[in-house]
């Protein structure tokens, strides 16, 4: 080949291929659900290996699958007074509390114009079935301003079809931001105390400026409310990781 | 506390004892100690040797034992009498069986009367002058005295109290631990005495304890876990109706 100036063109070598390794990938994304890491208190850790032994054998019967807040959930319950026995809800996962075998999630549809919220523990016997219907995170932890935001972003439909995710993919964030009913809210969702990035706030510049009277700059910086989990985590999941 | 599930899928709340380095101390008979039955002194958790008087060591070198850190006494007819020395374990108890659980509550220090006693106390408005949490009259005119034990602010909690009736759920024979149904007095990880229950509902419950306790070289084998027959075991699937 012959370039613009009239020499000859240097060697260019061809671009070297990229190997992903997929197994790699795989080992390397680990979740660890949040109810095994045990609070920071005075209670002896005998009390939480204990427990943990019981989550892990619960586990071992019953599949409970990984989710995040924010993802769309299908919870199957045995009650004595339906028809077959077995009631079924489908939602999104707004909050998941507790640590240990009450550890709790609740989940939010909206059914015919109507908001409902149902809180289900983790490790009830009564729950037959937990599919995960989409699974994604979203920009919080705690997605309780949906129940001032416009009905739209809480409404699933209750046959939804379950949405492929491949295991060793990095779990999708949606990064969607909320338009709310106007006001007054449940809880004033502006202050800095919630923290919360996935509303799209409205709300004149004055209004937010007042909103960040409130806020605590020095909370991040105090050594006292520090809990590490590192270690703790990694020494939870090769227990638990062992067990199952 | 953590939460347990029966078969039929009622959820009930649970605290774990740790029964912790437990041995008989002594045996008092009748005579010696002047009441109704014998007594046997049992001590609970290890502590230092360093910090009590010879005196009061002589107990646990009567014994045999490390020095324990509460001595109790147990009123026990003369059929249960246990040598002393030996060790206690949880296995003493079985699931289904009902207890009762002293131990002393948690401190609050000095308290008005409102927190102690759940006086109702004044309104915050409506010109009350300096009077919000305050216990008001405290007695009438033609008694012309205060009663005693009237309730007024002081000291409270740090007292010994106890939850009477609990229902023993399962026991956990390779660390020691009974889960007794319910909440007990005092805080996390304090010294708790367990004993059968005195109530009269459940004076029968007792079906074929270990008598007059479980010693961990005879020949009964027991599984690490013991549950009651309704507890819903995670080794079981999940509950349909």
């Amino acid at each position: 080949r012959v370039s613009s100036d009239g020499k000859p063109e240097k060697f260019q070598p061809p671009p070297k291929p990229v190997i992903i390794d997929k197994q790699k990938q795989r080992e390397e994304r680990r979740f660890l659900s949040p109810e095994f890491i045990p609070p920071r208190g005075r209670t002896d850790p005998l009390k939480f290996y204990i427990e943990r032994k019981d989550m892990i054998q619960r586990r071992k019967v019953f599949n409970i699958p990984e989710f995040y807040v924010g993802s769309v959930l299908a919870v199957t319950t045995a009650d004595p007074y339906a028809n077959e026995k077995a009631s079924r809800f489908v939602g999104i996962c707004i909050q998941r509390g507790g640590k240990g075998l009450g550890a709790t999630f609740v989940l939010r549809n909206v059914i015919e114009d109507q908001g409902v919220e149902m809180c289900y523990e983790l490790y009830n016997p009564r729950i037959q079935a937990i599919e995960v219907l989409k699974l994604e995170k979203r920009l919080d932890d705690n997605l309780m301003y949906l129940q001032d935001a416009l009905p739209e972003y809480s409404t699933f439909d209750v046959n939804m079809k379950p949405v492929s995710h491949l295991s060793h993919e990095e779990v999708p964030v949606n990064k969607l931001q909320v338009r709310m009913k106007p006001k007054p809210w449940s809880k004033r969702w502006e202050r800095p105390k919630y923290n919360i990035k996935g509303i799209k706030f409205d709300l004149p510049e004055k209004k937010m400026k007042e909103a960040q009277k409130w806020s605590q700059p020095w909370l991040e910086f105090d050594m006292l409310r520090e809990y590490d989990t590192s270690k703790i985590e990694d020494k939870i999941w090769k227990e638990v990781s062992e067990g199952l | 506390m953590m939460p347990i599930w029966t078969k039929s899928g009622k959820k009930h709340a649970v605290t774990l004892l740790k029964v912790q380095d437990c041995h008989v101390l002594r045996y008092i008979s009748k005579e010696e100690s002047g009441g109704k039955t014998s007594k046997l002194l049992v001590g609970g958790k290890n502590a230092s040797p360093f910090f009590k008087s010879e005196s009061a060591m002589e107990i646990f070198k009567e014994a045999g034992v490390p020095r324990k850190q509460k001595v109790t006494t147990f009123n026990v007819t003369d059929d249960a009498i246990i040598k002393p020395g030996t060790p206690l374990y949880a296995a003493h108890f079985r699931p289904g069986q009902f207890v009762d659980v002293t131990a002393k509550t948690i401190g609050k220090g000095f308290q008005g009367v409102m927190k102690r006693w759940g006086f109702k106390g004044q309104p915050a408005s409506h010109g009350q002058t300096k009077t919000h949490r305050r216990p008001g009259a405290i007695s009438t005119n033609k008694a012309a005295k205060v009663y005693r034990g009237k309730k007024m602010p002081g000291k409270m909690g740090n007292i010994y109290r106890t939850s009477f009736g609990l229902k023993v759920w399962r026991i956990n024979t390779k660390h020691d631990i009974i889960y007794v149904n319910g909440s007990v007095p005092g805080h996390t990880n304090c010294l708790v005495k367990v004993k059968d229950s005195k109530l009269p509902t459940y004076k029968d419950c007792n079906k074929n304890p270990p008598f007059p306790t479980y010693f961990a070289d005879g020949d009964e084998k027991l599984p690490e876990d013991l549950y009651d027959e309704e507890i819903f075991q995670f080794t079981d699937p999940s509950v349909t109706y």
